[in-house]
């Protein structure tokens, strides 16, 4: 206060001296000295920097703190969620292609398997229609021998009667040639002897 | 300062020089002060008008533009509070 | 005559407020404390806050702790200044609520409207960064910042002393004015509409009283213009207190 009133220059004096004259019916006349607007005053520039000191070591000291702890609890935390997220996403990723692969190799193996058991098929087919024709030729070539060794021993046997035949026959002819009723008789006896043989005639 | 006046212009044949002086030095603060509002005004105008475009033209960037607008604007003003402070300066010393 | 309703009160008169406490205890010193209370009581609330998710005055304070530091230090100081982070939060809260007392009923004066506070705001800052420069450059830092890279030998008579000026006198002097006459002003433009409201209220000629509507609504409109104003000016002094900081930390020109 005594700065700002030494600093009062007589015009102020004057302008206030007036404006207290001129306001008497509206305000009270001022008590003390009005301050001048510019110049800072000393009690409020001691009182301004005892407050604004107290503050700053308070806030330094215990106030900022606490809210500066909490925001970096927040931040730790959202990051530690973060990356925890970020883990978890990568562990399912790890397993999701883990399953993909186990079934894409499922695949594979199932494709594996049924083209082996078509080849094993194929294969057995061919196998089977091979060995059938094989049967086949064989049963053909053993029936034709079959026949041909049958046709043989008929043919022999048939010989072998011919020939007995023609000798009895021959036999009987000239045994009994006297007679020609007899002859005949002896042919159609011969003949109903043949066809009452079998044919096959053992 | 009305009242100076109004006292000045009503008691013209009973005026005190010193009153006079104080008479004029009013007028001058009045005047001194609009002189001094005039060219922080045109730079206030041409700073904000200009960060605006800016932001117009790359929004994504409208923080920093803001900032520096109003960096800008705290620098030119300085200009008219310093005359507002001479009016004061002129008038109460 | 209108001389009979209009007593505009000298300026003196607005600014001055009586002692009522020791000390000289007086309005602009009970702004101050409250100021002080007032943040450390935000503080104290935010950071008893336990949960997770902030919520009311937490949330307040924590995203005007987080605009301080994007908007504020990381854009003029980078990753260095972080550490006066408690410094500029806590010199952005007093100062707001130093201002933001021109507009709260029955206090209606900002305490940044007497040169005290904003010189001694400023006063701090110019120590900081003249301090801080010297640390970091050591005596380099005065010549450093006074003679710009480049300039040619002859300009150096005209530059030094201008660099010198600008650097270590106006910087904390305007720094100090900016706040001081915004404040003033918006003060004074309020006490002026309220003055000028009361006149035509209080006016012998009856049809004049309706008239007092006008200013009414104007004092209303400068009310919500000012209380941006406290915010701006709260904003301006503490990028700008970053800035000067900034430009001793990183002395480029």
């Amino acid at each position: 206060m005594s700065l700002t009133s030494a600093l009062l220059t007589a015009g102020n004096r004057a302008a206030a001296a007036l404006y207290a004259q001129a306001a008497t019916t509206t305000t009270v006349a001022p008590a003390q000295q009005a301050p001048n607007p510019i110049l800072p005053s000393t009690t409020e520039l001691l009182w301004g920097s005892v407050s604004f000191a107290v503050l700053l070591f308070l806030m330094w000291k215990y106030a900022f703190p606490l809210v500066a702890k909490a925001m970096q609890a927040r931040t730790d935390k959202i990051r530690s969620n973060l990356d925890e997220a970020e883990q978890v996403r990568q562990e399912a990723n790890g397993i999701l292609e883990e399953y993909q692969r186990q079934l894409a190799d499922a695949r594979n193996e199932s494709n594996r398997i049924i083209e082996e058991a078509r080849q094993a098929a194929d294969q057995l087919r061919q196998d089977m229609v091979r060995r059938a024709d094989e049967e086949v030729a064989e049963l053909r070539r053993r029936s034709i021998e079959d026949l041909k060794a049958a046709q043989d021993r008929v043919m022999g046997q048939l010989r072998l009667q011919v020939r007995d035949l023609a000798i009895d026959l021959a036999e009987k002819v000239v045994g009994a040639s006297l007679d020609r009723e007899r002859n005949l008789a002896l042919v159609d006896q011969l003949i109903a002897e043949l066809e009452a043989r079998p044919a096959g005639g053992g | 300062m009305i009242d100076l006046l109004a006292q000045a212009a009503s008691s013209s044949t009973a005026v005190a020089p010193t009153e006079i002086l104080k008479g004029l030095g009013a007028v001058g603060a009045g005047i001194g002060y609009g002189a001094a509002a005039i060219g922080p005004g045109i730079g206030i105008g041409i700073v904000v008008g200009n960060a605006i475009t800016a932001m117009a033209r790359q929004p994504e960037s409208a923080g920093v533009a803001r900032t520096t607008m109003f960096l800008g604007i705290a620098f030119t003003e300085a200009l008219a509070l310093i005359g507002f402070v001479v009016f004061i300066l002129l008038k109460y010393t | 005559m209108l001389e009979a309703a209009l007593k505009f009160p000298p300026i003196g008169e607005l600014v001055k407020w009586p002692s009522f406490g020791p000390g000289g205890f007086n309005k602009v010193a009970l702004i101050c404390v409250a100021a002080t209370f007032f943040t450390l009581l935000l503080f104290f609330l935010a950071g008893r806050n336990k949960e997770l998710v902030p919520t009311g005055v937490g949330n307040l304070v924590e995203s005007v702790v987080e605009f301080i530091t994007d908007g504020v230090i990381l854009q003029t100081m980078g990753q260095e200044g972080m550490k006066y982070l408690w410094y500029l939060t806590s010199l952005f809260f007093f100062i707001f609520f130093c201002n933001i007392f021109e507009i709260i009923p029955f206090m209606q004066f900002p305490a940044s409207a007497r040169m005290a506070i904003p010189l001694l705001l400023a006063l701090i800052t110019w120590v900081m960064y003249i301090v801080v420069g010297l640390k970091k450059h050591g005596i380099s830092y005065i010549s450093k910042s006074v003679k710009p890279p480049g300039v040619p030998f002859a300009l150096l008579f005209l530059i030094i002393p201008i660099e010198l000026l600008s650097t270590f006198i106006v910087r904390p002097f305007s720094l100090a004015v900016r706040l001081f006459a915004n404040m003033l002003a918006g003060h004074l433009l309020l006490v002026t509409f309220a003055v000028l409201t009361g006149a035509l209220l209080g006016s012998s000629i009856v049809f004049m009283k309706p008239v007092a509507i006008l200013p009414l609504a104007m004092d209303i409109a400068i009310t919500g213009f000012e209380a941006f104003v406290a915010i701006l000016q709260a904003f301006i002094f503490t990028i700008l207190t970053a800035v000067y900081l900034g430009s001793s930390i990183h002395i480029e020109h």
